[in-house]
């Protein structure tokens, strides 16, 4: 096992490696100078070419290939992206150009908003999902199977964004029950633990807190739960039906199991090999979707500042972000291929 | 004196979108306790379809049992509601499948699932069942069998897989053992081992054996009496010596070949017979072999034979001209 | 009673079937389906609407504005309120709203066939390249081509450095040369030295006039990559770092992915749909990788490597009509998927540029208005979205059932 874990390892390296060079590729593809965006469109060119000479801007790309022929190899070296990589080693994410507040600073709060919102997301979408997966599976061609599979393929067809804006039309204008966007009420007090306020609120002992916390995260929540729970439902039935026709099935049921032992002990195990693969990519799915999200109920989470960020040329927030999103996104596929490797003994053992 | 088993015109149907699939069609016959009975036929003939329909494991949709009586110790199976017929499943009648790759769970370690066999159907501790789950392996011929109860399937190789499949349907020592084709996956050597492994283990637990096979070397061996299948239907049945010696129907003697043997060593598969056997969905009017018999005259054709009894219970042939077949069969 | 012979056997076969195309089988099965033939209908519906609305209900959404009519909410008949019919009520501009959704039809529509040509045809050739190489040996010719392309692709970098050209022609023709002579000391460890020692020099040496260090950095990969191509590299080394290259990609949130690309290029609903096209390249890619690794071992393909077919035809030919099905099945699954992407980009203001009539920046221009009760401005334009996307999904769900007879009941 522990093999096993080492192997993958390795082999998200690269990927890793891939990634952070699309993210500092992306940085500097983007049209527009990131000091003429600081300083703005009257600055002198004195103070701009200062600035650049501080953020290191005026270095080549990849490599220097004049200090090369001038014999300097640590000066061949010394290029924007080696500076990138080396930030990042040391967890430095430098600070918003607009804002001058620390990257890193900001991501500590919103990186647990946007996680909070995911998680739920992702607990709702499981939750519902795999049961009418595999209730659509058992009762195959039936009338709550063919219901059960339009439904998540609406599901599925749902722009997330629209559903949002419905729901605060019905539940927030037209109902009034629920806060039409934000994390948190006035005059609500959270203690930040966790930054989880789900959580927090609990540790806190305060009920009143958790009711708001989550008067103000389900609509968003159930928004963007809607493609995953289709998604995943999809998949625990296709996977179910694959697994019922299999031989060691008819085995379990031949010794005497019933059926529903045959079901959850026999089947869903092996039926939730794809299911997990599926739900680990929707988790992608979800943190993109924030951005949608989180702009409708202006929730503050990484989504949308990152988006902001790219609009306005910002880079070491479009920088950190994505950085985090995307190693978010990395590290929950790692974990599903440990999962993976759980569940499956073929693969532990090989 | 009521038998072990008891099938009384048996019909499974499955209903497909291509039309209604004639799988099992008026199958009747008996089966004494601590009996070897042999079930021979081409592939395709209902042999495992009947099988499944005594254990009720027909997939439903498409399949359905739709007519007949399964009598286990006098009792009808198709009466039982799905909670009574789990508690003869795996008690009474255990069944092993003919791919030992895929029958058993990837899952789950092997001493796992015979555990769970034992566990379901004895009221034992963990410990107990664990414990037997590993005497039953050693029954079977596993060596190191405690260690091996906590390996997964795929650890073992194919004749191991089968001989694990073997002990969880002995686990609950059922008096019925069905066996589908359980060697057809395993390579000859290991063939013969299982085989040897059945017979021994008849011998020591007693419990009676349904052997479907493609092998005529072995059920001749070790079958007391044979069941031939064409289409869905038995088409001759009776006493090893009377199938092999004393052959009456042309599908028989197809499937024999020009010279079968008693001493026939295991191995020897069925004989070809030309032509391919009919679509079950469109069943002929008359006898379904017809269409590929030698000796088929209009009356053939038009009306389907009825089983006749030629020497008591212990021969009995579907065929309208299995008096006159009699006359020509060189075995005599 | 002795005195019947077998006659001449005369075997009738009843067991023959009446034959039946594939794909006709297929297309029964689809038309049988319930939810298929909804999906038929709304993909219909939609696809239909949008080219005649585009070809035959004249529409100029610059000079389509009309305040006295803002945020009037839908009406069957005239009034004298509002004099014209507006089935969903109009914007905040007094546009119909009904008119611009049909129009945004059309934009839907380029949106999805233009982002799903770009992914499918560059991740459909990638994976099927992939997939193939990755099982199939190379002819000579192939392996000459790889060896020559990485040795161009390695020698980039000295030629860069020391500012002329000849070194990456130099590590082409180191490569070609490895190819060409793939048993010259073959495993043995010389062959590797041999090759790390030529690359060193062929770097090396014409950069001798460009600076010392030049020469021992350009020498250094030069034995690198001399060493690289030293080994037998296969079908398997392209598989792989093009599967890798997709795995990049694929590890970045769709969206965001798509933003950023968008940001690059600058807002406009072409560069909208490039942007989801390149987004969605590695799933194609992975499809139909995966799909070729599952016809490949087919006595069909080896049947056609055995008579010695052109890897091109078989490719095209034995291998490309074999796969179809799935990738019929994502091509459908996908439109509906470049659709919601094209309207997520446009909510966001990066897809079309107003006042085009686009489903996403119609949604994006009026949500604001919600809260004052304009509920018609969004749910219109939404239900446009969802309806289309789930018609896709519907037929792309009802062409798996119909195109993969295993799951058939
Ligand atoms: N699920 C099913 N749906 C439709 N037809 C079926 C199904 N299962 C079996 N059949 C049909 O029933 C007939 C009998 O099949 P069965 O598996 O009993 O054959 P068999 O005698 O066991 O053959 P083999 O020796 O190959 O195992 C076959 O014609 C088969 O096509
Ligand atoms: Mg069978």
């Amino acid at each position: 096992m522990s093999n096993y874990i080492i192997r993958r390892i390795i082999s998200v390296l690269p990927t890793l490696i891939g990634v952070t060079f699309v993210i500092f590729m992306f940085q500097r593809l983007i049209p527009g100078d990131p000091a003429v965006a600081m300083l703005g469109e009257h600055a002198t060119e004195e103070s701009i070419e200062r600035l650049r000479e501080q953020f290191g801007l005026n270095r080549p790309l990849f490599l220097d290939r004049e200090a090369l022929a001038d014999g300097d190899l640590a000066g061949f070296f010394d290029s924007q992206y080696v500076r990138y990589m080396k930030r990042l080693f040391s967890l430095d994410m430098g600070e918003s150009i607009h804002r001058r507040i620390p990257v890193a600073e900001t991501l500590a709060i919103r990186f647990p908003a946007t996680i909070e919102l995911a998680l739920l997301s992702m607990f709702i979408a499981i939750i519902i999902g795999i049961p009418v997966g595999i209730i659509s599976a058992a009762k195959r061609n039936s009338a709550i199977d063919s219901i059960s599979m339009v439904g998540s393929l609406v599901g599925v067809s749902m722009p997330i964004f629209w559903l949002g804006l419905m729901e605060i039309m019905l539940f927030a204008v037209l109902m009034q029950w629920l806060p039409a966007g934000g994390r948190l009420g006035t005059g609500i007090e959270i203690k930040p633990i966790t930054n989880l306020y789900l959580v927090d609120s609990l540790l806190m002992g305060n009920f009143q807190a958790f009711k708001d916390v989550f008067a103000h995260i389900i609509m968003p929540a159930i928004a963007l739960a809607t493609i995953p729970m289709g998604i995943i439902a999809r998949m625990t039935r296709s996977s179910m039906l694959d697994v019922l026709q299999e031989d060691y099935v008819r085995t379990a049921r031949a010794k005497g199991l019933g059926r529903g032992l045959v079901l959850f002990r026999h089947a869903l195990k092996n039926a939730s090999l794809p299911v997990v693969t599926i739900i680990g990519l929707q988790m992608g799915t979800l943190l993109a979707g924030a951005v949608l999200t989180e702009t409708i109920f202006s929730w503050p989470g990484i989504g949308r500042w990152v988006y902001d960020g790219i609009l306005g040329r910002d880079y070491p927030i479009v920088q950190g972000g994505t950085l985090v999103i995307a190693l978010v996104f990395v590290g929950v596929n790692f974990f599903v291929d440990i999962m993976y490797a759980l569940l499956d003994p073929r693969i532990r053992y090989d | 004196m009521t038998s072990l088993l008891e099938i009384k015109n048996l019909k499974t149907r499955f209903f497909t979108a291509d039309g209604v699939v004639k799988a099992v069609n008026d199958v009747s016959y008996s089966m004494e306790s601590g009996e070897i009975l042999g079930i021979v036929g081409e592939s395709g003939c209902g042999k495992s379809v009947h099988a499944l329909s005594i254990m009720q494991l027909i997939p439903d949709p498409p399949g359905k049992i739709t007519n007949g009586e399964v009598l286990f110790e006098g009792r009808n199976l198709l009466d039982l509601d799905e909670r009574d017929m789990r508690k003869v499943r795996g008690r009474d009648i255990a069944m092993i499948f003919q791919d030992p790759m895929t029958s058993l769970n990837p899952v789950f370690t092997v001493g796992y699932q015979i555990v769970e066999a034992l566990r379901l159907h004895n009221d034992m501790t963990k410990k107990e069942a664990r414990k037997r789950a590993g005497e039953l392996l050693t029954l079977v011929g596993i060596p190191g069998a405690e260690t091996r109860l906590d390996d997964y399937p795929h650890q073992f190789s194919g004749g191991m897989r089968q001989r694990a499949m073997i002990a969880m349907g002995l686990s609950c020592e059922p008096k019925l053992l069905i066996a589908d084709e359980p060697t057809t996956a395993l390579d000859v050597t290991i063939q013969a081992q299982i085989v040897d492994l059945v017979k021994k283990l008849q011998q020591e637990l007693g419990m009676a054996i349904m052997w479907i096979t493609h092998d005529l070397g072995v059920v001749a061996e070790m079958a007391e009496r044979i069941n031939v299948m064409y289409a869905g239907s038995i088409i001759e049945r009776g006493k090893v010596r009377n199938i092999y010696k004393k052959t009456r129907h042309p599908y028989t003697m197809g499937l024999l070949g020009s010279l079968p043997r008693l001493d026939d060593s295991p191995g020897t598969k069925l004989a070809s017979v030309p032509g391919l056997p009919p679509d079950l969905l469109a069943l002929p009017e008359g006898c379904a072999f017809a269409a590929r018999c030698a000796y088929r005259n209009d009356h053939c054709l038009a009306e389907k034979p009825p089983l006749v009894e030629i020497d008591g219970p212990d021969h009995i042939v579907a065929c309208w001209r299995w008096e006159e077949i009699a006359g020509i069969n060189k075995n005599e | 009673m002795a005195n019947i012979t077998p006659e001449e056997v005369i075997v009738t076969d009843f067991a023959v079937r009446e034959h039946r195309s594939l794909w006709i089988d297929a297309w029964r099965r689809l038309i049988s389906s319930n939810t298929a033939r909804l999906g038929m209908f709304i993909v219909a519906l939609f696809v239909l609407s949008a080219i005649l609305a585009h070809y035959f209900w004249e529409y100029d959404p610059k000079v389509d504005l009309d305040y006295t009519l803002k945020l009037k909410p839908p009406t069957l008949v005239a009034n004298e309120d509002v004099p014209s019919v507006h089935l969903f009520g109009t914007d905040k501009l007094g546009r119909d709203i009904f008119r611009r959704v049909v129009h945004g039809g059309w934009n839907s529509l380029r949106v999805g066939i233009v982002a799903v040509g770009i992914s499918l045809t560059v991740g459909g050739l990638i994976g099927l390249f992939a997939g193939f190489y990755e099982n199939i040996n190379m002819t000579s010719l192939e392996r000459i081509f790889l060896f020559g392309f990485t040795g161009l692709i390695m020698g980039i970098l000295p030629a860069w450095a020391a500012a002329q050209p000849l070194q990456a022609v130099l590590m082409a023709g180191l490569g070609v040369a490895a190819a060409y002579f793939p048993n010259f000391h073959k495993d043995s460890i010389n062959r590797l030295w041999i090759f790390a020692a030529a690359g060193g020099v062929v770097t090396a040496v014409p950069s001798l006039f460009a600076g010392s260090l030049v020469t021992l950095v350009c020498g250094v990969w030069g034995i690198l990559t001399g060493a690289l191509l030293s080994r037998p590299l296969e079908g398997k080394f392209f598989s792989n770092v093009m599967m890798r290259l997709m795995d990049i990609v694929l590890s970045f949130p769709g969206y965001l992915l798509a933003i950023a690309i968008v940001a690059f290029l600058g807002p406009g609903l072409e560069k909208g749909m490039i942007a989801i096209g390149i987004v969605s390249i590695p799933v194609y890619a992975r499809l139909t990788r995966s799909a070729v690794l599952a016809v490949i071992q087919k006595e069909y393909i080896l049947a056609a490597q055995a008579v010695g077919e052109k890897h091109g035809r078989i490719i095209f030919r034995h291998l490309t009509p074999n796969i179809l099905s799935p990738i019929i099945v994502q091509t459908t699954m996908g439109l509906a998927n470049a659709i919601l992407s094209a309207a997520a980009l446009g909510f966001l203001g990066l897809g079309a540029i107003p006042p085009e009539p686009e489903w996403g920046a119609m949604l994006g221009d009026s949500y604001r208005y919600l809260t004052s009760g304009a509920w018609w401005a969004v749910l219109f334009p939404g239900l446009a979205i969802m309806l289309s996307v789930l018609g896709f999904n519907l037929l792309g769900d009802g062409l798996r059932d119909a195109l993969d007879p295993k799951l058939r009941t």
